[in-house]
């Protein structure tokens, strides 16, 4: 584990200086802002992988109520929610580029920051619980229900309605209509934040853990049990 | 030196940053579970 994060310094140094040097811009963009790509839809991606950990976490609390369940799906909220702003970020900078301003009440702009508020309510909703375990419980329970209303969002809404957002990866040819080394840069892109993503989770646990006094992790990947749980 | 070679070097700068202290953070919690 230690060797792959350490190779995560070199690969993420050439796969951003690869985004920036190597792939030509993409045909219909203003300039190089087709090289946004490589970073605001693997932020997208990783927002919502993100919340489909928290959501199979939470399922697993609200089976077993292990609150280290809880405490991975919380953390992984979270951080769903910094990619989340990222690809806000990232999309609007796109957006103030090829079609004049930051913000245009795009259907999908529309909709994935309505998934971040959705996801922010969680954190509020925790804040306003004092009871360790009703949160946890009524947490987990919002986590699963987000979760089912996130497709919809991501997927489901900017589909029905005219966009200016380019097509997607996912598209109705259901071919990639990216060249070869864009289609390398892109994909190693997405494996590298999603590494890093899980890097960040791993850390994240890690201090709750400690935070909790319970023991290191033995390494088998099972979350250690509360005594009597 | 180009603007593109001038923004992938920024950002490698950026994301080194960001391992550094990724890995600095992994050590610190590694060291604290050891003194547990």
């Amino acid at each position: 584990m230690k060797a792959l994060k350490l190779l995560l310094l070199p690969y993420m140094a050439a796969f951003v200086a690869a985004a920036f040097l190597w792939p030509a811009p993409a045909e219909g963009f203003i300039g190089e802002s087709s090289r946004i790509v490589f970073f605001h839809v693997p932020c997208a991606w990783t927002a919502t992988l993100a919340f489909v950990v928290a959501a199979a976490y939470s399922v697993a609390y609200l089976a077993r109520r292990n609150p280290r369940a809880d405490a991975v799906a919380h953390a992984a909220v979270r951080l769903g929610l910094l990619f989340a702003v990222l690809a806000l970020v990232t999309g609007s900078v796109f957006a103030r580029i090829m079609w004049g301003s930051f913000w245009n009440w795009d259907p999908r702009q529309s909709s994935f920051l309505l998934l971040l508020f959705l996801y922010a309510a969680y954190l509020f909703l925790r804040a306003a619980i004092d009871d360790p375990e009703r949160r946890a419980r009524i947490g987990a329970a919002y986590a699963v229900f987000a979760a089912i209303l996130m497709p919809f969002l991501v997927f489901v809404v900017p589909r029905v309605t005219e966009s200016l957002h380019p097509q997607t990866i996912i598209n109705p040819e259901g071919k990639i209509l990216m060249d070869s080394p864009t289609k390398v840069v892109f994909f190693a892109g997405l494996a590298g934040f999603t590494a890093i993503f899980l890097w960040l989770l791993e850390l994240e646990s890690r201090l709750e853990r400690l935070a909790a006094g319970a023991p290191a992790p033995s390494g088998n990947g099972n979350l250690p049990r509360r005594p009597g749980v | 030196m180009n603007s593109l070679a001038f923004l992938a070097t920024v950002n490698v700068v950026v994301w080194a940053g960001l391992f550094l202290y990724l890995w600095r953070l992994d050590r610190r919690i590694t060291e604290r579970e050891r003194n547990r």
